[in-house]
């Protein structure tokens, strides 16, 4: 039994196949309410979220997002994207039918994605929305939080890193979860290879 | 205490009939805000126990418990080797907390955050009202804290002219409703839905349905206008990592983010023992503290916070303030209730409580309920309060075996009986002399003989020790004893 902080605890997901990493990441995803798909290209997923986000009219994107050319795709099919230096940032961002954003990383066990906070990728895009697309690289997959926060903590922190698992969610109803209670009802986890 | 809006359905938060509590003792109750003065004088634990066992709506709302009870139990039990790991972090941390307070004060710093220690609730109130002054501020956004509860905060900025609002559902609900929370993690776990939609209702002016999906999209709307008004932020911490000077925050309804992402300024208010060593500690500790808060492996939002905004990115807040408040903690080091500081707050320990489970936290009459504020409440006012919380515990010491950080609750509620002084006092010292006699007369066949025919007498029922024979049978004595019986069907011989 390991009783020192900074010991690594021997965690059979660790060595696990990408494959069957990237299986259980999409089935705890799904379980938790999230909508996945891919591994896909990235142009496969510009023309996904493109074809979402035309639903609306304002829509946020943010400048993490692994997609050469994204922002024009959008504006092409005559979107508005709202700028992150509009001065009226967060309240017009309440009107965007929908936030996109890139992740830095994310972890199997347990399943969540991390965004991180740096200019022109707002910590409001993945939460003001009433949905939110993920575009997530395959090779930014790590098995564990514990081995995730270790390469963390060792580089240099943003001033905000956001772990999303889910939608909003809230349990105080009686203790029966009802979604979308301040953030995004709807997550969308795009995976490209 | 709240109006009663259906007479058909009394409120389960007033666990009290108006006749058992004094109108005295209950301040700021005409206004809704967070929380009254934590101790009601003049009605102890029992009473309020009996009172939520007989209150039949909380009963039903109690059951919902069960729900939650399932989920944490499964999930919490898939990792037991994690508590060791856990455990472990937890008690290198108390080993030298004033070093690892100062090391992230340091970290901190370097980070444009500014620190600031308060020794009492009161330092604390002061320093958060100070700032909130300085700002100009009107509208303060409060994320669900303990720690915010432990110092009144509300109440301390609705004094000073603020406007405060809650913005986790549950605790918005609770303060609408002018109570305080009844679980740490599910504040209004004491309301039906009929009762929560009457509280919502009232607020909005219009007539809600009894719908989750109605109600939860009315109070999005709404607090959605508070968050972008607001101009401070207001969160606790469930832990700080020394070594980055990073704050993590958990949540599940993304108000924790709201209220670290608008408002130009955010104040973390920071109970000493929440600093843990290192940053990947916390791949450790946070599984372990949502398995056990809510059954989820991770709540859908961990936000981890390492400065204000900075160059360039686009929101965020401008200053960023962190209180470290003691309030007696630091007294418990070296003394055998440090471990209580290991605590993360998950609230396992108030779902398996079999005392908990019945009377709900609002009978415990103090911010901490349940078997960890069985324990805190009298340690952190220095037994001034809740003196008397610690003798309402069957002693099953389930608590103990659900604590994800392996404290020994069962024990400390024990030791507690000890040593806090309390009203039970010269109970216990009436209880000492009675057995004291009873050793001795049953050393004696005479005394032996004497006693059971006052018994027979007595039924069972002790003179000076009605407190104690209230909630236990003694065993009815026979009407013949069998020494009798033997002396009349055998004459002559002995037994």
């Amino acid at each position: 039994m390991t009783n020192s902080g900074t010991d690594p605890i021997t965690d059979p997901f660790t060595d696990a196949p990408i494959d069957s990493l990237l299986e259980t990441l999409i089935g705890s995803l799904r379980a938790n309410t999230c909508a996945v798909s891919g591994p896909m290209s990235a142009e496969e997923a510009r023309a996904a979220i493109v074809e979402r986000a035309s639903l609306h009219t304002l829509v946020a994107c943010n400048g993490d997002v692994p997609i050469p050319g994204m922002v024009d795709a959008l504006v092409a099919r005559g979107l508005e994207v709202l700028a992150c230096d509009d001065p009226g940032w967060s309240t017009r961002l309440a009107d965007a039918g929908v936030g996109i954003t890139g992740a830095r990383l994310a972890v199997v066990h347990p399943a969540a994605i991390a965004l991180a906070a740096a200019p022109g990728s707002p910590r409001a895009t993945s939460l003001v929305p009433p949905e939110h697309i993920c575009v997530l690289r395959v090779a930014d997959i790590i098995p564990t939080l514990a081995e995730a926060m270790l390469s963390i903590a060792a580089g240099e922190m943003p001033s905000a890193l956001t772990w999303i698992g889910g939608p909003s969610r809230t349990g105080d109803l009686e203790m029966i979860t009802t979604l979308g209670v301040h953030g995004p009802r709807a997550v969308e986890v795009l995976l490209i290879a | 205490m709240t109006d009663v809006v259906d007479p058909s359905s009394p409120d389960p938060a007033s666990t009290q009939p108006a006749s058992t509590q004094p109108a005295s003792t209950q301040p700021a109750s005409s206004r809704a805000g967070t929380g009254h003065a934590i101790t009601t004088p003049g009605v102890d634990f029992h009473d309020r126990t009996a009172n939520a066992v007989a209150n039949p709506v909380l009963q039903q709302a109690l059951h919902n418990l069960d729900r939650r009870l399932r989920t944490a139990g499964t999930a919490a039990a898939a990792h037991p080797e994690w508590k060791d790991r856990a455990a472990a972090i937890r008690r290198e941390t108390l080993l030298d907390l004033d070093g690892w307070l100062d090391r992230l004060d340091r970290t901190l710093t370097a980070r444009g955050v500014h620190v600031h220690r308060a020794s009492t609730p009161e330092d604390a109130r002061r320093i958060i009202v100070d700032l909130a002054r300085a700002c100009g501020a009107r509208t303060v956004v409060k994320s669900k804290s303990m720690a915010t509860e432990e110092i009144d905060l509300g109440n301390a900025l609705e004094d000073a002219g603020l406007t405060s609002v809650e913005t986790d559902l549950g605790e918005y609900i609770v303060q609408l409703a002018g109570e305080r929370p009844s679980h740490m993690i599910t504040p209004a776990i004491h309301k039906t839905l009929p009762q929560i939609r009457d509280v919502l209702a009232r607020e909005a002016g219009t007539d809600l349905a009894v719908d989750r999906e109605a109600l939860t999209a009315w109070a999005r709307e709404r607090l959605r206008g508070e968050f972008l008004r607001a101009d401070i932020g207001i969160t606790g911490v469930n832990f700080a990592a020394a070594d980055t000077g990073t704050l993590v925050l958990v949540t599940n309804e993304g108000n924790g983010r709201f209220c670290t992402t608008l408002p130009r300024v955010h104040i973390a208010v920071m109970p000493v023992e929440k600093v843990i060593p290192r940053l990947a500690d916390v791949g450790f500790l946070l599984p372990l503290l949502t398995t056990h808060a809510t059954g989820q492996a991770l709540s859908n939002y961990v936000t981890m916070i390492s400065g204000p905004r900075r160059a360039g990115e686009t929101d965020g807040p401008d200053e960023l303030h962190v209180v470290f408040l003691d309030n007696r903690r630091r007294t418990l080091l070296g003394t055998k209730y440090e471990e209580m500081l290991a605590c993360i707050r998950c609230g396992a320990c108030l779902n398996v409580c079999p005392v908990y489970r019945n009377v709900s936290g609002h009978a415990y009459d103090s911010v901490y309920s349940g078997p960890m504020g069985k324990v805190l409440t009298p340690l952190l006012s220095g037994g001034a309060e809740g003196a008397d919380l610690p003798y309402g515990s069957t002693l099953c010491h389930a608590c103990s075996d659900a604590c994800p950080v392996k404290i020994p609750l069962g024990d400390m509620i024990l030791a507690l009986r000890a040593d806090v002084p309390d009203a039970h006092t010269s109970e216990r010292r009436r209880r000492r002399l009675f057995w004291s006699l009873f050793a001795r007369a049953w050393s004696t066949p005479r005394g032996y003989r004497i006693t059971t025919a006052l018994g027979r007498v007595s039924r069972g029922r002790v003179p000076g020790l009605r407190a104690w024979t209230a909630t236990r049978e003694l065993p009815r004595p026979a009407r013949e004893p069998f020494r009798d019986r033997w002396a009349k069907e055998h004459p002559g011989e002995r037994p």
